[in-house]
């Protein structure tokens, strides 16, 4: 063996010369793809520590927290007073803080959605151009007002003191939705969450694609991280464009064929266990006096909320 | 003993081109132990596949307790229900097999799709947890696990459906020293409990531990000789034929010479 090896194998490692100089390594726009999808994996790891933590919603039943969730998105959008959307935007952050969740990352990811699908959307709605009112902040002074398709454009246009309330009001609206949502699902495990939706009567087929999906997704997330490691441990400098779109191509391709013959495989499985094209999942389990109790609190509180 | 599983001329190319099995003929009895070697793409898992009704063999058939299975026989809900509640099929690649949200499910899922009541499912996932020390992993999903624990819960996975026979496909493939011990430890005793245990391995000491009737693939892919242990392990000749052994080169100054080498032949105990 030894006499068919290469002699610069058997030479000690000399540093290569630059071809060019390299500079500072950046990372490139697919590199920094994979690494956000290579985070999936600890995603899915941090959702179930959180989901786990000895904390207030965390004890409850998921049956209980999913029609909490449900019943209070429904008061949300009824109620288009400021008064019970502040007392509901403190209620969730009470509610957060006794479950021990980050608030500091709880309130990052409840903001950022509230910017985008909230705040952004509906600033337009705070000028007079949109919804007329007292200026409260002038923005341009034309000389004289115009007519624009169906906007009358006044001659002083700016930000009207119900227009920001208006967009205020539906921001807030949108941040109680979102940080419900986010409150469930950060203290709720993904299993106990699916079986919960036996009460929704979704039926046991639907539940079990959900969670293959789910699970699958973070074991070919782990994967993904691999396949950009094993690239990155041999790669010097940030590479071209066009190489790191050749490679990324090849990889999806390959990602691909792994799927598809680990469906195949994981088929064989379900069969080889007794799967016969109808699946039959565990039932839920029987509701305890504190989900009863929570449950009527719940209750109380919306109604509370719905009469504020 | 009566006879349990019954392959009789099987044979199967993948896409119709790439040969996996050549004309596999074998037969296992109730409560024996069972080993495939091979080397690597010999046919040990499509072997199992076949055994197990997951794949159809191009040529041949295969009995299981006198009853032919095939994919027509498998339509039959009766039949299949028979089947699947008594052969078992650990895979290989423990992330195929986990496919439920929770350790507990995957214990759950098998006697769930036979039929069983809710609450004998749960006390026999119960049990299996205990005997595989899961009580920890129980709420745990499958891809938070490492692959020791993957395994285990795999194998569990199977046990719950209580199968007179097992498959299993590299069992030890992966495994550190102390799983791999837990894990021949808990072969014995299924198969004193009267198990059935065909596995598919290339690890030979794993098979001497076994004391088991063996059948050697060869890289052709078809059976090279079907013996008990003892005796085919000591087959040197026939091992390096079938690549399960390979041919050691030594130098002692300027002479070199070569022999057979395997950490099985040459570093097993004394009996």
């Amino acid at each position: 063996m030894r006499d068919s090896i290469p002699s610069f194998l058997l030479e000690p490692n000399r540093a290569l010369p630059p071809r060019e100089k390299i500079g500072p390594v950046r990372l490139g726009t697919i590199d920094r793809a994979l690494e956000a999808l290579a985070r999936v994996t600890a995603t899915g790891h941090a959702q179930w520590y959180s989901a786990r933590r000895n904390g207030l919603l965390q004890s409850l039943d998921a049956r209980v927290k999913l029609l909490f969730l449900a019943s209070f998105v429904v008061i949300v959008s009824v109620r288009h007073q400021p008064l019970p959307q502040v007392a509901i935007a403190l209620s969730i952050c009470v509610m957060a803080a006794l479950s021990r969740l980050d608030l500091r990352r709880f309130y990052l990811r409840v903001g950022l959605l509230t910017l985008f699908f909230g705040l952004i959307p509906a600033l337009p709605a705070a000028l007079n151009v949109i919804v007329p009112g007292d200026v409260a902040l002038p923005l341009v002074t034309l000389e004289q007002g115009h007519r624009l398709w169906l906007y009358e454009i006044p001659r002083v246009v700016g930000v009207t003191r119900e227009g920001t309330l208006t967009v205020l009001l539906l921001s807030l609206r949108v941040m109680n939705s979102v940080g419900l949502a986010m409150l469930v699902l950060h203290t709720t495990p993904l299993s106990e969450a699916l079986r919960a939706m036996k009460l929704l009567r979704v039926p046991d087929t639907v539940i079990l694609i959900i969670s293959l999906s789910y699970n699958y997704i973070l074991v070919f997330a782990g994967f993904v991280e691999a396949m950009y490691l094993a690239r990155k441990s041999r790669l010097v400098g940030t590479p071209r464009g066009a190489e790191a779109r050749v490679w990324a191509a090849g990889r999806m391709a390959l990602l691909f064929k792994k799927t598809r013959s680990r469906c195949e495989e994981i088929y064989k499985a379900m069969q080889g266990r007794g799967f016969m094209g109808n699946v039959r999942l565990p039932g839920p389990v029987r509701l305890q006096t504190r989900d009863w109790a929570a449950a009527a609190m719940m209750v109380l509180a919306g109604l509370f909320f719905l009469w504020l | 003993m009566d006879e349990m599983l019954r392959l009789e001329h099987v044979s199967y190319r993948y896409h119709d081109g790439i040969p996996a099995l050549a004309d596999v003929s074998l037969s296992v009895t109730e409560g024996q132990r069972f080993a495939v070697i091979g080397s690597n793409g010999s046919g040990k898992s499509t072997l199992l596949h076949i055994m197990d009704g997951l794949l159809e063999p191009d040529r041949g058939a295969v009995y299981f307790r006198g009853r032919r299975v095939s994919e027509s026989s498998l339509k039959d809900g009766d039949f299949l229900r028979y089947f699947r509640g008594r052969v078992g099929y650990v895979f290989q690649d423990p992330d195929v097999q986990l496919f439920c949200p929770t350790v507990l499910d995957e214990l759950l899922f098998g006697p769930l799709q036979l039929g069983l009541p809710e609450d004998e499912a749960l006390a026999r996932a119960d049990e299996v947890i205990d005997m595989l020390g899961l009580t920890q992993l129980r709420d745990r999903p499958p891809f938070m696990l490492s692959g020791g624990e993957k395994k285990r819960v795999a194998l569990g996975s199977v046990l719950t459906m209580n199968p007179e026979l097992l498959l299993l496909d590299e069992p030890a493939n992966g495994l550190d020293p102390r799983t791999q011990t837990f894990l021949l430890e808990l072969v014995f005793a299924l198969s004193e409990a009267g198990k059935t245990i065909v596995l598919a391995t290339h690890d030979l000491s794993l098979v001497s531990e076994l004391h088991c009737e063996v059948a050697v693939l060869s890289e052709e892919h078809g059976i090279e000789r079907v013996g008990p242990a003892d005796e085919v392990l000591e087959d040197e000749e026939l091992l390096l034929r079938v690549n399960l052994v390979h041919q050691h080169r030594h130098h002692h100054g300027e002479m070199v010479h070569s022999h057979t080498h395997s950490h099985y032949l040459f570093h097993r105990h004394n009996r």
